[in-house]
């Protein structure tokens, strides 16, 4: 059942888009940085994961780990550049530049530390198949969507349950406010992107589980992400979420009929309508 | 007849806030009309409406009986309405004269094809151009300061730079934000001075002003609003004198 | 003697594609990562028509290849720009991937991953270029003329207008001109240099393939209006100069070719965070 068999997959890819869509449109809404580097912490994520489990540290540690040290670079981002950055009064166009510049860096040192090409993940388990009627799905991509849906509903409870959540959620709504009351806006930068990259770390160890490691393989999901979270309507997790499992379903029913080399050109077409027809996307909140 | 400019049943809100509540008002052309009221009162949202910035919610502006409905800011600068703006919004590395001349209609050269293939021709064509600028300039008492840049001009020079910038664009109704505040006796007197030599010339005028000298000196008509609608028009010494007005003005809640 | 022309020649395209992304970046202010893919369209196009089997002068082909460049940065400016700014960096990033796809998959009209190999040397109105000293005058001809036509440009009003939307594109819009207007015609400029380059670039390497023109190469573009130095002709000649320069370093400190590229990238990235930091306006140029 080759279509069955592409829609499961497609709901394996969308709910590791979903996690990268709802962690960036995080930092976007809250600090209006275009934080391209989030691409350079998701690659990381999968290679900290790579050199523990290569050195016998159980798989839940491993994960753990990379997605502390994750939250650990995310914060001293946001810390040493974008605040430092805005204090010098630096334009969108420069912040933009400076977290092009850095995942630039961050993807070489990968490159240069590890390895240029293609590493896989010493975990022989994962590659194992279960089928569920006629499908089969690897563990790597069960516990890919299982993670990565329990990450999407943390995110929500922790955005809407929570005083941290909700502090960042007046931040991101009305940032000058936040300024001149006790919300201090820069210390919830911190933690922000902080969270949004352990929870990138999520799919950044999963996906590279089931496909395999790569320096500069992060620029890809990562705008994928971007368009979910867009098309979706910016400031609304869910719609990030379910847009990220649409593209990705649209991205795989199109194997039918094209090349897979060419999917790319089905995500950036869907943007191009949104664009052209809906650019608050689909669940907008106010802005 | 059909008002000069006529605005009708303006209302907007922005989120909670009704920033326009069913404001309609006319103008008459020859006459500097003044657009007092409270903080808060929708001055400049009038102004953003009327000029293309802000689209309202609802109600419509007819200008010499021609909808300016959804038209953009340039089109209606084209209409003939020009605006400045209470923070200035001048081009500070430009020079005094750059100011004015990026407000001057239909410049050769000013796309790139013009400036490649015919550089002689934008060369020449800029020098009638200049002329109309320094005129501008002229008009306003800032003709020998055009070589300087905006940021070595003091803020009375600065305010006067924003009317010669008006002038240029051959507008002949003019929307002033607040031409005389922050400004010394002096400066405020040549301010006055020039509006109402710009009636004289055969513009109207419709200005924002708080201040009550300013008000009574230059206005031929003056226009109350509060809470986004007018309540209140005509002749300065009537409406300032009404003591309900005084109290919404300076005593009023906001 | 040889290695120095080739230095010459290759800096004189990367100051044209130095002007056409301070165009974008610098002056208008658009954050742009697809250079690079305008810059393989030109030189595709041009590759493609010296080798059709009724191959067309040169200055024809070249002629296409800036129309198709122009358009190209039309159509991917202009629905951008009437959106939110960072729209415009999905898009820019959207184009360079999709382009890099193109590029390496389209085996028919590109060659695919393999590049295309033996793009002529020009013909100028029946004259054959032929020695390499001769192919870079033609590449400072290009870069010449760009440097002109920039600088006329900027001297010209739509020089001044693109200054005054810089600074405050409300004020221009209420002296009554059009800032998309203004804002999609430099993008055009932008792609007419963008296609120069990418025509002389396909006949004076006679060879070409999708690793010059990734997103890798765009960064390199980024990084050299960044040093060089924004919206001045000084920094869009000074950027390429410099940093085409920089391979030669690296080789003298006898970094391993396999991680030469590696390194490369890292110094790029490293530039771009260090300016942006320390020098906004680069070495000759105004503040970004």
């Amino acid at each position: 059942m080759i279509l069955l068999q592409l829609l499961i997959n497609g709901l394996v890819t969308g709910c590791a888009l979903g996690v990268v869509a709802i962690s960036f449109a995080l930092v976007y809404s809250t600090t209006r940085i275009f934080h391209v580097a989030h691409a350079g912490v998701y690659t990381l994520a999968g290679y900290i994961a790579w050199l523990l489990l290569s050195h016998g540290v159980p798989e839940v540690i491993a994960l753990a780990a990379a997605a502390l040290v994750c939250a650990a670079t995310g914060a001293l981002i946001q810390h040493q550049l974008y605040a430092r950055l805005e204090r010098r009064g630096a334009t969108h166009l420069v912040v933009l530049i400076a977290s092009l510049g850095l995942l630039a860096v961050m993807q070489n040192i990968i490159a240069a530390v590890f390895s240029p090409n293609i590493l896989q993940f010493p975990v022989p388990w994962a590659n194992r198949t279960v089928a569920l009627g006629g499908i089969a799905l690897t563990y790597a991509q069960l516990l890919t969507v299982l993670i990565c849906l329990a990450a999407y509903a943390g995110v929500v409870w922790f955005a809407h349950f929570t005083a941290l959540g909700k502090r960042i959620r007046a931040v991101a709504s009305n940032p000058f406010l936040a300024q001149i009351t006790r919300l201090q806006p820069n210390t919830v930068y911190v933690y922000v992107v902080a969270i949004a990259s352990a929870i990138v770390a999520l799919p950044g160890v999963l996906v590279p589980l089931d496909l395999g490691l790569q320096p500069y393989g992060g620029i890809t999901p990562l705008l994928t992400a971007t368009i979910a979270m867009i098309a979706g309507g910016v400031g609304s997790i869910s719609g990030a979420f379910l847009l990220s499992i649409v593209i990705a379903e649209l991205q795989n029913l199109s194997l039918l009929a094209i090349p897979g080399e060419w999917s790319i050109g089905i995500t950036f077409f869907i943007f191009v309508i949104f664009m052209l027809f809906r650019p608050t996307g689909l669940f907008s909140t106010a802005r | 007849m059909t008002a000069y400019l006529q605005a009708e049943g303006l209302d907007h809100h922005f989120g909670g806030l009704h920033a326009l509540q069913d404001c309609t008002f006319d103008i008459e052309p020859g006459r500097i009309t003044c657009l007092v009221g409270p903080n808060g009162a929708g001055k400049t949202t009038i102004f953003n409406a009327i000029t293309g910035f802000l689209r309202p919610d609802e109600g419509h502006v007819t200008f010499r009986g021609r909808s300016l409905d959804g038209l953009r800011p340039q089109a209606i600068v084209h209409a003939g309405i020009a605006r400045s703006f209470q923070n200035l919004r001048l081009f500070t590395e430009l020079t005094a004269l750059d100011n004015v001349m990026v407000a001057l209609p239909r410049q050769f050269a000013e796309e790139p094809l013009g400036a490649i293939f015919r550089p002689l021709h934008a060369a020449r064509s800029q020098r009638p151009r200049r002329d109309d600028a320094m005129q501008a300039l002229h008009h306003v008492g800032l003709a020998d300061r055009a070589r300087d840049t905006v940021r070595n001009l003091s803020y009375g020079e600065q305010k006067l730079l924003t009317v010669a910038r008006l002038l240029a664009t051959g507008a002949e109704l003019l929307l002033l934000d607040e031409p005389a505040s922050g400004l010394s006796a002096g400066a405020l007197d040549a301010v006055m001075a020039l509006l109402r030599r710009l009636q004289s010339e055969g513009k109207t005028l419709l200005v924002v002003e708080h201040n009550t000298r300013v008000v009574q000196q230059i206005a031929d008509e003056v226009l109350f609003l509060h809470q986004g609608h007018l309540i209140a028009r005509g002749p300065p010494a009537q409406i300032i004198a009404d003591p309900a007005l005084a109290e919404i003005y300076f005593g009023g809640a906001l | 003697m040889d290695f120095l022309l080739s230095y010459l020649a290759l800096a004189s395209i990367y100051v044209m594609l130095g002007l056409s992304t301070n165009l974008l970046v610098g002056i208008v202010g658009i954050f742009s990562v697809s250079q690079a893919a305008v810059f393989g369209v030109g030189a595709y196009i041009v590759g493609h028509f010296l080798m059709a089997a009724a191959p067309m002068p040169f200055l024809a082909a070249l002629a296409i290849a800036m129309l198709c460049c122009i358009t190209l940065n039309i159509l991917v400016t202009l629905p951008s720009l009437r959106v939110s700014g960072d729209y415009f960096v999905v898009t820019s990033f959207g184009i360079q991937l999709l382009a890099t796809a193109v590029f390496t998959n389209w085996t028919a009209g590109t060659g695919g991953a393999s590049g295309m190999p033996g793009i002529p040397p020009p013909d100028l109105f029946g004259y054959q270029l032929q020695s390499t000293w001769q192919l870079m005058a033609l590449c400072m001809a290009g870069m010449l003329l760009a440097c002109l036509c920039f600088w006329l440009v900027m001297r010209a009003p739509f020089g001044r207008l693109l200054r005054a939307i810089r600074e405050d594109e409300r004020a221009v819009a209420a002296a009554g001109k059009s800032v998309l207007r203004a804002k999609v015609s430099a993008a055009a400029l932008a792609g007419a240099f963008a296609g120069l380059a990418g025509g002389i670039y396909a006949t004076f390497l006679s060879f070409i393939d999708p690793s010059s023109f990734d997103l890798d190469a765009s960064i390199l573009l980024l990084t050299m209006v960044v040093v060089g130095g924004a919206r001045t002709l000084a920094g869009s000649i000074a950027g390429p100069f410099l940093l085409l320069a920089l391979p030669q370093i690296l080789t003298l400190l006898d970094i391993p070719t396999t991680f030469a590229a590696t390194a490369r990238q890292l110094i790029y990235g490293l530039l771009l965070i260090a300016f942006m930091l320390f020098r906004p306006q680069g070495l000759l140029g105004e503040r970004l």
